[in-house]
């Protein structure tokens, strides 16, 4: 079953931040070299451990998408939460987890009444991408090098795609871009895998947390050990926006004016 | 990997129906007959739903519970992760619109037995004596039909129950104490204290919350695993689950899971004669009943009234006013994080542990009404991605980068009072649910007040945020809780129920959860909910048998029956209510 990424191509790894080589992928990216919460699963519950053990061992395989839409929110999700810095065997699953969701037809609970419903939005969608694609580089998504895929997205990031006007009205693309990367984050932060990336505890039920203050780690836990990188010079995404917030809801998706600033 | 002291744990092999990690649920609980009459029929086993079962049947009522969702074994349902809690929200389908928006799901809706109570944070202020009387103060949203010193004896037993931790001195509102010890501080409220101080703003430590701080009965105390909002299996975190669920089993209440009631059924006498519902495997039943109360929350409770228009009621039962659906709240509550170079592990101790309210009440010197909070949040590794996805706008290595330093953030809530308007309502939309029912569209927007408000709410989080040391801060705009809807008051003309939940067009149907409330302040809903169930359930109970016979409505308020709460859950202690 095909899961993953193709094999790493170092032009897409993370850079050493002194020397701009890449850096060898890892099994264990982040600052926290040595923590396992699974190690620790013996001292979670049962229904916890079958839920996070499961989330492991057995991906879902796919039941929604084609396998061209599938392949094609694979070369998607690469870019909206690269794992190049990942050893292929430790990449975290992440279209497999939104092709169940949509499987299921579950849904966060709601619909945006200017949005499609979550299938549709990940039908059109596909020709959304292809056509900003075919309009900024003349080519189709999956055909485009790294950086202009990186850049064609972007674009949707920024609020400010040039083409398929008609889909955008039916879907906008503030909400098209909040659940996209919504679902990207769903199942990666979902997975061990990125607790021991981040250094978070994960389940302590029933043993407990007891160091509370001052971030101290818990004698099963580790310290921080950090290390500068950069992000691969065939992508964009590093750049973090630092325009002023929003303070209504309405206004911090949309990139249209500063309607939620004054 | 260093291995704890204490060994592997193993589940207990145990054939009971678990709530929490001791209690269990005292089974077979009594089975009502499908042709018989009950005296009372419950739409929804929450918050309110729960108190309401638990009074009603200890004073000897035939009473069934209709709720939504599953009858949760704590042990077999619940996990400590976030992706594997979905289930306890409501996540059928709904459309949400306006201006602004609403997310709705895990954000404010639960589902299943104990409803938002079993994912709330706990924080439980109460509202202030100024929250009954808005317009008479302010001149803007509406007076409530009680005073606060009606609530006032509900909320000091509601926090016995529950019960509730906190410090022995809170100075907001009207003064008072919390019997039951405050929590110890993670790294979240120690930076709130340490930004409050720094500002001179007066912190509350260690609650208002109810969550144990010592062990009560067959409930143990907190273990600081910060999964408050995903059903907290330890049994320490109050939700009505383990609060007031057992006893009314014990007590001969029935519930009955997995029941969706679509509508609710008049008779020609202009009185409700029970509830229509569809039960796990999609048959249609129907319940009889003397009296029914909707305890739904403030989008199921007006759609199903608005589901059950009839002859007479045209555009939805007990909507003679056009009010309900209308004057539904949420509050605003922003997110501030904020960057340390050291690192907090904000995912230890729970979510809530210390606020302030000392910007709660109007203010002169404010271009607005009304006020705000700030309290701790917790947000875990999910949710924090997507608070940075909208306050950084974070994707692909960015946002990589941004979660590596998850554990060197702290998060503070703002809560803001957003007032009732009439056009922030719940209709029906053209949307169909499994049954085929309508399903409920949600429409908010915010208003001119509003705006001000949130706007100064956040700058004053993000400058306590910065006080207590952070290096970046940030923010994403969303909302917390629901309210409103179905709102209580005076004016029949005005309003879809009086002050004990009653309907105004019908004498044998009561709305009893958080859509009854006129407004909201800025504390947390929750305690409000249970208390004013708690005071509808004494007014049932003093009326007895009235209700189910005459249209006769007596404003008279019922006396307190604190006799009535589950045993051992009040009368020692301090304050001491006997």
């Amino acid at each position: 079953m095909k899961y993953g990424y193709p094999a790493v191509d170092p032009a897409l790894c993370p850079r050493d931040a002194d020397t701009s080589e890449p850096l060898a992928a890892r099994k264990q990216p982040g600052y926290y070299a040595g923590f396992s919460t699974l190690s620790q699963s013996p001292f979670w519950d049962d229904a916890t451990r079958t839920v996070v053990e499961k989330r492991v061992d057995h991906p879902p395989a796919r039941q929604f998408f084609s396998e061209d839409a599938w392949n094609f929110w694979t070369a998607v999700f690469a870019h909206l939460i690269p794992q190049t810095d990942r050893t292929p065997e430790r990449q975290i699953p992440v279209v497999a987890v939104l092709d169940q969701r949509l499987a299921q037809n579950q849904t966060v609970g709601y619909r945006y009444e200017s949005m499609p419903h979550d299938r549709v939005v990940y039908e059109i969608g596909i020709e959304a991408i292809d056509r900003e694609a075919e309009h900024r580089y003349a080519g189709e998504f999956l055909l485009l090098p790294h950086l202009q895929q990186d850049l064609v997205l972007k674009a949707i990031h920024d609020g400010k795609p040039e083409a398929a006007p008609e889909i955008w009205k039916k879907m906008p693309v503030h909400r098209f871009w909040q659940m996209i990367m919504g679902d990207a984050v769903d199942a990666y932060y979902a997975h061990p895998w990125a607790w021991d990336e981040i250094g978070f505890g994960g389940p302590a039920y029933p043993r407990a947390y007891t160091r509370l203050e001052r971030g101290e780690p818990e004698p099963w836990e580790v310290e921080e050990k950090r290390y500068d990188w950069l992000a691969p010079a065939t992508a964009v995404s590093d750049e973090i926006d630092s325009t002023p917030s929003h303070h209504t809801e309405a206004g911090q998706h949309s990139h249209q004016g500063s309607g939620g600033t004054h | 990997m260093r291995k704890p002291l204490l060994g592997a744990f193993e589940t207990r092999n145990s054939h009971k129906h678990m709530v929490g990690s001791l209690q269990s649920i005292h089974l077979p609980m009594r089975r009502f007959r499908e042709y018989e009459e009950v005296d009372y029929a419950i739409v929804g086993v929450g918050s309110a739903g729960g108190v309401l079962l638990q009074r009603l049947a200890r004073a000897g009522f035939n009473v069934v519970g209709l709720e939504a969702g599953p009858f949760w074994d704590t042990e077999r349902d619940w996990v400590s992760d976030e992706a594997g809690s979905h289930e306890l929200y409501w996540t059928e389908p709904r459309v949400t619109g306006g201006s602004d928006p609403l997310a709705l799901g895990a954000n404010n809706c639960g589902k299943g037995v104990g409803g938002g109570s079993v994912h709330w944070a706990a924080f439980t202020p109460r509202l202030h004596p100024s929250d009954f009387e808005v317009y008479t103060r302010d001149g803007v949203g509406a007076d409530w039909p009680v005073t606060y010193e009606d609530i006032k004896p509900y909320y000091e037993q509601l926090e016995l129950e529950m019960p509730v931790a906190g410090p022995a001195y809170y100075p907001w509102g009207h003064p008072h104490g919390y019997a039951y010890g405050p929590h110890p501080m993670g790294g979240v409220g120690d930076a709130l204290i340490k930004g409050c101080t720094a500002l001179n703003i007066p912190v509350s430590i260690g609650g208002p919350v109810a969550i144990l701080s010592g062990s009560h009965g067959d409930r143990p105390h907190c273990i600081y695993r910060g999964f408050c909002i995903q059903g907290c299996k330890v049994g320490a975190k109050a939700s009505t689950l383990v609060t007031h669920v057992p006893d009314a089993l014990k007590k001969g209440a029935e519930i009955r899971d997995r029941c969706m009631v679509s509508r609710v059924e008049l008779g020609k006498d202009g009185r409700v004669t029970g509830v229509h519902y569809y039960d796990i495997d999609g048959h249609s039943h129907f319940q009889r009943a003397k009296a029914v109360i909707l305890s739904g929350y403030a989008i199921e409770t007006p759609r199903l009234l608005l589901n059950s228009a009839c002859a007479g009621f045209e555009h939805g039962l007990a909507n003679s006013s056009g009010t309900v659906g209308r004057y539904l709240m949420a509050q605003a509550g922003n997110v501030v994080m904020g960057r340390f170079d050291q690192p907090v592990r904000m995912y230890k101790a729970p979510p809530a542990h210390a606020l302030t309210e000392e910007f709660y009440e109007t203010n002169p010197k404010n271009d607005f009404a009304r006020g705000f909070a700030i309290q701790t949040v917790g947000p875990l590794p999910v949710a924090f991605g997507k608070q940075m996805l909208a306050a950084k706008k974070a994707w692909g290595w960015g946002l990589r980068r941004e979660m590596m330093d998850y554990n060197h953030w702290a998060a503070f809530g703002l809560l803001g009072e957003i007032l009732p308007w009439k056009d922030n309502r719940v209709t029906l939309s053209e949307d169909k649910d499994r049954f085929g029912l309508p399903v409920a569209h949600v429409s908010f927007n915010l208003h001119s007040n509003d705006k001000k408000l949130i706007k100064a709410a956040k700058e004053k989080t993000e400058a306590v945020m910065h006080a207590a040391g952070a290096t970046e801060v940030v923010q994403e705009a969303r909302y917390a809780h629901l309210v409103g809807a179905c709102r209580m008051g005076a004016d029949p003309r005005k309003s879809v129920v009086d002050k004990f939940g009653r309907a105004h067009d019908v004498s044998n149907l009561f709305v009893c959860d958080g859509s009854v409330f006129p407004t909201q302040g800025s504390a947390n809903p929750g305690l409000t909910i249970q208390a004013l169930a708690a005071r509808t359930a004494d007014y049932l109970i003093t009326q007895g048998d009235k209700v189910f016979t005459s249209n006769e409505r007596d404003m008279a308020s019922p006396p307190i029956r604190r006799e009535l709460a589950p045993p051992e859950t009040w009368g020692k202690g301090v304050p001491r209510l006997k």
